[in-house]
């Protein structure tokens, strides 16, 4: 037994662990063999019980893998009911997180198709100094390579610059700077979609008016995003400075740029997010070793309980004004202790929204569990014994730490995800087709579900951007390209299938 | 946010927080405030703060009820005198609409 107990800890170690290592490979065998485990015997029932529902005690993680936690078999018998908690949340976060980004989608697609504005091309953002003006392909290939070749410096750039602030601890400095974009967003961009919606459909209004309808949003907003507010506010705001941005790329960015970028970031997001130094790792990673929330800006939680948001911007391009916010974020901590901080990676600029698209969803599970285990930790050491396995807790912490597990969990996404979703959509409607756009639409969310199932199957932080967008370029090329014609030669021949 | 994990005393704070806030010209800060306190002044059993977040909350109230009734009235006036105002109409306006070709 012995043998088993000890492999199947190290397993489940190195998944507490999990942005650090890989998946365990076996879990399906082990899984088998826990249900049998479970019959062991083992002291405390009771408990045991209540950490299952709870999914409460791991090993410590801190404690090195294998050694530790072990000993015990009742460790093992949770397990199973765990990972099928874990897929059950999955199964509904999915939900939770196909709304908002829906919305934004929906945001988006109908301000495109409303408002003429957007999709006209006059100025250009300062990252793309080439406008594909000239009528050669070659030419605007080389251009639009050329351009999301520079956007993506600068998107790396703003994110190790993030970074590096994070490491030094300059928080001050971070949090000025996610202020600053969500600024800039709730209020000149704000208005200057206003002012076209306005424009679009004919409707006077007086400056008074206007100026009272903008303070009261902005300064709503901050309050909301950076401070306390309502959760459903906070998101609803989010949801809108995400399609915002959205439609600032996609009007700002130069045709054939805007779609290589989308390639690019995602491209982007895999390195970020997966490499052993990628910037966001370095940054998750970071966050947890200091056992602290990361400034939650940049990040969209399905789950409340303590939010915090920020926004994340970030100084870049802006066409007009020079910077452009950057996404925001909300993390979610659980209140309880303060010990609980959820890594979620925050992606910084705009464009780092890219970055922020990193999305970090980070199955919460993750993170409470660290933070779990941060309290048990501190509990134990103060109660009672140390043992490895904090599993004798009075009962009462454990309901609580049930209570919160229950809401705790969320998913988590990037905003950046959400922004360069709503661009890819965006960019189909604006051609004014709507197969086109709906291909690309459902193509999105299939990739958001296949994202989560793997994060449900991996249990760590996983770039939302590749395969989403992998799928909605594929769809929207194939849909141009093929099935338009095709349909359209099928209704002129008026066959019907 | 969630207001149910919140201790009373840090819910009075930003009740009234909000409350004050909302004197700065801030009619949509005292309307989340008045939505988002209205269970907890009136449905939750009765606890010691509670009489105090109920006064800012029907005071939020009141205000955005008073600042609704007079911004729809501004509107109102604007949209039917605008043409009338002349010049200082056109002064005044934000946006104003063109006529279809």
């Amino acid at each position: 037994m012995s043998d088993s107990e000890c492999e199947s800890a190290t397993e489940y170690t190195s998944l507490m662990d999990a942005h650090v290592a890989p998946v365990r490979t076996e879990s399906v065998a082990e899984r088998k063999r826990k249900p049998q485990n479970s019959l062991e015997p083992r002291g405390d029932t009771a408990e045991d019980d209540h950490q299952e529902n709870g999914l409460v005690s791991h090993a410590p993680t801190d404690a090195p893998a294998g050694a530790p936690a072990t000993g015990n078999p009742s460790d093992i018998t949770e397990w199973p009911l765990e990972e099928e908690e874990e897929l059950k949340y999955g199964a509904k976060h999915v939900i939770k997180l196909f709304v908002p980004v829906s919305l934004c989608m929906l945001v988006v697609v109908a301000t495109i198709s409303s408002v003429t504005f957007y999709t006209t091309k006059d100025i250009y953002l300062v990252y793309t100094p080439f406008h594909e003006e000239s009528p050669d392909t070659s030419t605007k290939v080389w251009n639009a390579l050329a351009n999301s070749l520079i956007l993506m410096a600068v998107i790396v750039v703003m994110t190790v610059l993030l970074i590096i602030l994070y490491k030094y601890r300059c928080y001050k400095i971070i949090h000025g700077w996610l202020i600053l974009s969500s600024l800039m967003l709730l209020f000149i961009f704000a208005y200057l979609y206003l002012e076209e919606v306005l424009r679009a459909y004919n409707v006077p209004m007086d400056y008074i008016t206007l100026a009272i309808m903008m303070w009261n949003f902005g300064v709503v907003g901050m309050i909301c995003i950076h401070w306390q507010g309502p959760l459903r506010l906070q998101q609803a705001y989010l949801i809108f400075v995400a399609a915002l941005m959205a439609l600032v790329f996609i009007k700002y960015l130069p045709e054939w740029t805007t779609w290589v970028v989308l390639g690019v970031i995602s491209v982007w997001d895999l390195v970020a997010v997966l490499t052993p130094k990628g910037p966001l790792r370095i940054l998750v990673e970071t966050a947890q070793e200091r056992n602290e929330q990361i400034f939650p800006a940049l990040i969209y939680s399905s789950t409340v309980i303590y939010t915090l948001i920020n926004m994340a911007s970030s100084d870049e391009p802006k066409p007009t004004s020079s910077t452009t916010p950057a996404t925001t974020s909300t993390c979610t901590t659980t209140a309880a202790t303060g010990s609980c901080h959820a890594p979620t990676c925050p992606t910084p600029n705009r464009e780092g929204d890219t970055e922020s698209g990193f999305s970090h969803e980070w199955i919460l599970n993750h993170e409470e569990n660290a933070a779990r285990r941060q309290r048990e930790i501190r509990e134990a050491s103060n109660g009672q014994q140390r043992d490895p396995e904090y599993r004798t807790f009075p009962q009462q912490q454990q309901q609580q730490q049930i209570e919160m597990d229950d809401e705790e969990r969320g998913v988590k996404l990037g905003l950046g995800d959400f922004i360069f979703y709503s661009v890819l959509v965006g960019k189909a409607s604006s051609y004014g087709d709507w197969n086109t756009t709906l291909a690309c639409f459902v193509a999105i969310l299939i990739g958001l579900c296949l994202t989560l199932l793997l994060l449900a199957i991996f249990k760590k932080a996983l770039p939302a951007l590749p395969i989403s967008i992998t799928f909605g370029l594929i769809f929207y090329f194939a849909t141009r390209e093929i099935v338009k014609p095709f349909a359209d030669s099928l209704a002129s021949e008026q066959v019907f299938i | 946010m969630d207001l149910s994990k919140m201790k009373n005393d840090k819910k009075l704070y930003l009740c009234r927080w909000y409350y004050r806030a909302g004197f700065a010209f801030l009619p949509f800060l005292w309307c989340v405030n008045a939505v988002w306190f209205f269970a907890e002044a009136f449905r939750k059993p009765p606890y010691e703060e509670q009489r105090e977040i109920r006064k800012y909350v029907v005071m939020s109230g009141i205000g955005t009820i008073i600042w609704t009734a007079a911004l729809t009235t501004w509107i109102t006036v604007f949209q039917l005198y605008r043409a009338e105002w002349g010049e200082t109409g056109d002064w005044i306006s934000f946006i104003i609409p063109t006529g279809i070709p």
